[in-house]
């Protein structure tokens, strides 16, 4: 009950704030130069034809006119065309959304199983190689541009040694993608038993998954060596301790006392990388969401950015929710 | 450093100055002995500035002087780094490139962390206060909101776009993306301070608002402003290079790590790596040096690590001189 | 019609084409290939950058546009086909000026099967073949090329550019004559009255059918010709999904008989390192479009042949006339005599491109390369600009497009060669999506310019760039002499008087340096070794029906 009544008012809140986003992005992207009737009608359109095509567009409204009538179509799920691919933005995103968040979501889990043990052993000991890979992995791995460190990974992986498959999308060109049910190549080929594209997608996915996790490695690790040690220095586990309790033991409450700051940094790195890791997008050309966005800022394609923006704060709104919930399960103090 | 100047009626809690008992230079030399790692930051940071600032005589070549006979030549001798398609000399380039990338990056920290201080104070200030001020306050929180909720890198393209491709267009995207973090820290440093009582003694003694924001809140809320600033410095410096790579960024052919980066980015798979590879490695090893830099100024700042610190440092001076 | 390749390359494509945001490299959903591994004998995949936007040719010229059109339609005439002198295994038109034969041209019929020329150069009449059909199984009448010609004129946009050109002023000028004899009548001499019905921009339409689904909302059958085909080509449209794939068939009832590779798949791949991995691996039949480095790659891989011909592509610098210095024809020739242009051909080229010499492609009859005088000489350049008055230098800027990447590395060292002749360059980098309009603006006082004018014909070549009352005059180039030239070509049928005129206006023009001469890069066709019957059109596309595995 008390869970519902949060969640109300979350959302009471919510509303105004997708309202607020939408309206600085439309206004912000329409400040961008460049006429987007010009560029689809191109080099030979007559005067006559493109203010025709504005009026189709509804470019020769006033912007505030534009942006209700934006609005409106958003209500009605309508989120315009893009005049790159001609698609409905719905259509393009659903098709790229899935390939983003396969590749952020498998990125975090790598950058999980990295960056929380090490962060627990960086805590638990005082020195030794442990605390200080834990020390320093943070910072350094912090300092590494990831479109730069893809290219790296390509360079020793695929041009050198040949071991990946060509850095250039999801699945390879002759390969029959899986009928699409969850927009996961991984899941939807083993739920189709296709393994030749399941090899074939988990191969493409090795390198960006490596760089984003072993780059978000870094911040996952900080929090959790930071918390585990106020946690392990705290109170609570100094009883523990001084009650006999065996080291272990301390160790895995102190954790469990520790992982709501895990979740909370987890939860904003997804947010984070769901628009951030375009670069990477790029140096593999994924085909993701990002690239998607950026594509349509740099050439006048209002739609599709507009789209991504309200998708992307959708989404992190859904996992901070999640995030609330978690908490609800992981901390009594919250029930 | 941090040193937070805690003149002024009451004593502020939360000042740094008072731990640990040595302050000042000395202090930060017997910590830098005592962390190796953090010395190697300042090393790293001092070399690429001094290279930077005396690139016109270190450097082998002019960093924007095509030499199109000269093209794509691996490392070797006289191109310790090779050349790009162009011919223009790696090594060169490289070493050039903080000129651009640092001044970028340190502005657009700088000009982010005043306005966002200063817009955080205000903010936090008048928040606890009814009328206007709270309406206001409230506003540039929910502004800060919508910012933040934005994917940073898209608002960065963004403006960029809008404003044209510059050198202060990428300075104001940097400043624009990093306001909210400062708005927030200083917020919250100030809703803390404000309660504290010898705020409160101020106010009632009829001292002005801006004399309080002047006076008492923003001297003691400045420490963690600061150790922020120095951890952000390096990822501006990513931003920085990351808006150039995507060709939102400065203009070719200036000497810029992410644009080198992106020039040779194609033919790394033809197996040119050199165009992007060194570049790559000197941003990198840059922004570890700022990282390092950041955390020996995040224990400085933190008066708890700092007192931690300087009764380790002791006891280590008290090993040294009984054995000795 | 002017070719603008580039401009379109980009507009569709910013990153796609080139190297960054390869904005739908999204794999998933393809439909299924018939034998993903092109193989099986009678289908030909394509890697592309980037799928037709409109099929309508009214409006669209994008790249994959051009090879849908060619690949769709037909039109009534054709050059006659020759072995490309320098590539024994590729084809070429005869374009050259052949004064034994009618309009100097040779000139094969296709929809058309034989057609008279009236000595006045003001009348032509086409006799059309029988029976043939369309791929709605309508039969080809003079009614069809009439239709057309009119839509061309209603719908202003591209035909109106080719009913210009051709000196017709009104729908009445196309007259069907009989069921299937149509005539083209102007009220001036006109020398191009038989060259554009080889463009590929002018095919004929099956009206039938476009009257049939347009009604009356849509009396030209926009909607319909945008997405699907109503003509006498080779090929129909199978399928096509934006962005992802189209995928052609051939026609059993192709007049010219059904051609040789049964299905075409023309895949969007939009980075060019990813065409040629994907040739390389034997899972496409040709990658289209790919940069000098690539193509230098693949000159050595089996099975893989690389076919390097001249083509009617042309990039320079437009020097803006309109923009102090360049108003100044002594700057304009002093920014030619410090272009390094060898040096950027072998490094930016990979010998891929020969140099620009001259005004108009060197392909073409009626090109003269007597007059281009501008071999790198700094000296020489930085006396005529003391001599211009700027013995100090100047700064100004060229802007360049960041779809194509050859421009920024020519930018580059250009700007260091002029550094030599005290002339600052800024550079300014413009993102494809609106490169275009830079270039349409005429603001810039130097932007790049990659072009070919699709008529081999050196006044429409001319004509394209240099009158002063061009659309595509972007260098604001303006000479009354030139001018006069290039009208009176226009309306004289004599054409040994007419590469006469237009030798003198090359001369004039190469004088004056509107431009920033750099290169005619190559038109590359990288295939299957297996592959053969590539032919080289002016229009620079591929027909599929050429076509055939060895």
């Amino acid at each position: 009950m008390q869970l519902l009544a949060y969640l109300g008012r979350r959302l009471l809140f919510v509303a105004p704030q997708l309202v607020g986003i939408l309206l600085v992005s439309f206004f912000l992207l329409k400040l961008i130069p460049g006429d987007p009737a010009v560029m689809m009608l191109g080099p030979f359109a007559t005067d006559d034809g493109l203010a025709r095509l504005r009026a189709e567009l509804g470019l020769d409204r006033s912007l505030l006119e534009q942006f209700l009538i934006y609005l409106g179509n958003v209500l009605q799920g309508d989120l315009g065309t893009s005049w790159q691919t001609t698609l409905p933005v719905t259509t393009d995103l659903a098709q790229r959304f899935p390939a983003t968040l396969e590749l952020v979501t498998l990125a975090l889990l790598l950058a999980l199983a990295i960056g929380v043990p090490l962060g627990v052993a960086g805590a638990r000991y005082k020195k030794g190689l442990l605390r200080t890979t834990a020390d320093y992995y943070g910072l350094f791995a912090g300092a590494l541009p990831d479109f730069w460190f893809g290219l790296v990974l390509i360079f020793l992986f695929y041009t050198t040694w040949a071991l990946v498959p060509a850095p250039l999308g999801r699945l390879d060109f002759v390969i029959l993608p899986p009928p699409e049910i969850t927009g996961s190549l991984l899941i939807d080929s083993t739920l189709a038993g296709n393994w030749q594209a399941l090899r074939n997608a988990a191969g493409h996915l090795v390198l960006p998954v490596l760089t984003l996790g072993l780059i978000n490695a870094g911040p996952i690790l900080k929090m959790t060596q930071s918390t585990m040690e106020r946690m392990l220095e705290s109170d609570f586990s100094r009883y523990a301790e001084m009650c006999g309790l065996p080291e272990r033991v301390v160790a895995r409450k102190a954790l469990r006392n520790a992982l709501p700051s895990v979740v909370t940094i987890v939860s904003v790195l997804y947010g984070f990388l769901i628009g951030g890791a375009v670069l990477v997008e790029i140096v593999f050309s994924w085909g993701g969401a990002g690239q998607y966005a950026v594509g349509g800022v740099l050439n006048a394609d209002l739609n599709p950015v507009m789209g991504f923006v309200l998708y992307s704060a959708i989404l992190s709104l859904v996992i901070y929710l999640i995030v609330d919930l978690i908490y609800f399960a992981i901390d009594p103090r919250t029930r | 450093m941090a040193e937070a100047p805690a003149k002024g009626d009451g004593a502020p809690p939360g000042s740094s100055a008072t731990a640990g008992g040595s302050g000042g230079i000395a202090f930060f030399l017997a910590l830098l002995r005592a962390r190796p790692a953090y010395a190697l930051g300042y090393v790293i940071v001092a070399t690429v500035v001094v290279l930077a600032v005396l690139a016109p005589w270190v450097a082998p070549y002019n960093p924007v002087q095509a030499s199109p006979v000269d093209f794509l030549k691996p490392p070797g001798w006289p191109h310790v780094m090779g050349t790009d398609a162009t011919g223009m000399d790696i090594f060169s380039r490289v070493i050039y490139a903080p000129r651009i990338d640092l001044a970028i990056a340190l502005a657009g920290t700088l000009i982010s962390a005043v306005v966002g201080s200063a817009l955080g104070a205000a903010a936090g200030y008048y928040e606890a206060q009814r009328g206007i001020g709270t309406f206001a306050a409230g506003f540039v929180m929910r502004a800060a909101d919508v910012l933040q909720a934005f994917p940073v890198f898209v608002f960065a393209i963004a403006v960029v776009a809008v404003l044209g491709q510059s050198l202060q267009s990428v300075v104001i995207a940097v400043a624009f993306v990093n306001t909210p973090i400062y708005l927030r820290l200083m917020r919250g440093q100030v809703l803390s301070i404000r309660r504290m009582r010898y705020v409160e003694a101020a106010y009632i003694a009829g001292v002005s608002d801006f004399g309080i924001i002047r006076r008492h809140v923003i001297p003691n809320a400045m420490a963690p402003v600061l150790a922020q600033l120095s951890v952000n410095i390096g990822w501006a410096i990513l931003l920085t290079a990351a808006l150039s790579f995507i060709g939102a960024g400065v203009e070719a052919p200036t000497p810029e790590w992410g644009s080198m980066i992106a020039m040779g980015f194609q033919s790394i798979i033809t197996g040119h790596w050199w165009p992007s590879i060194f570049p790559g490695l000197a941003l990198a090893v840059t922004v570890f040096g700022f990282a390092l830099i950041g955390s020996s100024v995040e224990v400085l700042a933190d008066p708890a690590r700092r007192r931690a610190l300087a009764g380790e440092l002791e006891a280590r001076r008290r090993a040294r001189l009984a054995t000795a | 019609m002017s070719d603008p390749r580039l401009p379109f390359l980009d507009r569709r494509s910013f990153f796609r084409t080139t190297s960054a945001i390869a904005g739908a490299a999204v794999m998933p959903r393809i439909l299924s290939i018939p034998s993903a591994h092109a193989q099986a004998g009678s289908t030909m995949v394509i890697a592309a950058p980037a799928t037709p936007q409109s099929l309508d040719c009214n409006f669209d010229v994008s790249l994959g546009t051009f090879e849908a059109i060619g690949a769709l339609y037909d039109g009534l005439l054709g050059f006659e086909k020759i072995p490309d002198p320098g590539v024994p295994s590729a084809s070429r038109e005869d374009i050259s000026f052949h004064a034994d034969l009618p309009g100097g041209v040779n000139m094969v019929g296709k929809l058309a099967e034989s057609w008279e020329l009236d000595p006045s150069g003001t009348r032509v009449v086409f006799k059309l073949r029988e029976g043939v059909m369309s791929n709605w199984g309508n039969e080809l009448t003079a009614e069809d090329v009439r239709w057309t010609w009119n839509r061309a004129f209603e719908l202003g946009a591209l035909g109106a550019f080719y009913t210009a050109v051709s000196g017709l002023k009104s729908p009445d000028d196309v007259r069907v004559e009989d069921k299937y004899v149509v005539s083209f009548n102007t009220a001036e001499p006109n020398p191009l009255l038989l060259k554009i019905q080889t463009n590929l921009y002018t095919p004929v339409y099956d009206s039938t059918k476009c009257k049939e689904v347009g009604g009356t909302d849509d009396p030209w059958a926009r909607k319909f010709i945008e997405n699907d085909s109503a003509g006498f080509g080779p090929y129909r449209l199978q399928q096509l999904t934006r962005g992802q794939q189209a995928v052609f068939a051939a026609r059993e009832d192709y007049w010219g008989g059904k051609p040789a590779i049964d299905t075409v798949v023309f895949r969007e791949v939009p980075t060019s390192a990813a065409r040629v991995q994907l040739l390389q691996g034997g899972a496409v039949d040709i990658a289209q479009y790919l940069q000098p480095l690539e193509i230098i790659s693949l000159q050595n891989v089996p099975n893989v042949v690389v076919e390097t011909v001249p083509a009617s592509f042309m990039i320079w610098i437009e020097l803006n006339a309109k923009t102090p210095p360049f108003d100044n024809v002594d700057v304009r020739r002093a920014m030619n005599f410090a272009f390094p242009q060898q040096q950027v051909l072998d490094a930016v080229y990979q010998g891929l491109a020969t140099p620009l010499n001259g005004c108009m492609p060197n392909i073409y009859p009626g090109f003269s390369d007597e007059f281009f005088e501008y071999s790198y000489d700094p000296a020489k350049a930085k006396e005529l600009l003391a001599g211009a008055g700027f013995g100090d230098g100047f700064t100004t800027s060229l802007a360049y497009n960041a779809g194509d990447p050859v421009q920024e590395p020519i930018a580059i060292i250009y700007q260091t060669a002029l550094r030599e002749v005290g002339v600052e360059l800024e550079l300014k980098k413009i993102p494809a999506g609106s490169f275009y309009n830079a270039v349409t603006e005429r603001g810039q006082p130097m932007i790049f310019y990659v072009d070919s004018p699709w008529c081999p014909d050196p006044g429409y070549s001319l004509t394209l760039y240099f009158d002063s009352a061009s659309y595509v005059n972007y260098s604001n180039y303006e000479n009354a002499e030139v001018d006069r030239l290039i009208a009176e070509t226009a309306a004289t049928a004599d054409e040994a008087a007419r590469l006469d005129m237009m030798k003198e206006a090359q001369g004039i023009i190469m004088s004056e340096a509107p431009w920033t001469f750099i290169a005619y890069p190559n038109y590359t066709m990288a295939r299957k070794a297996e592959l053969e019957g590539f032919t080289y059109y002016t229009s620079n596309n591929i027909r599929f029906q050429d076509f055939h595995r060895a």
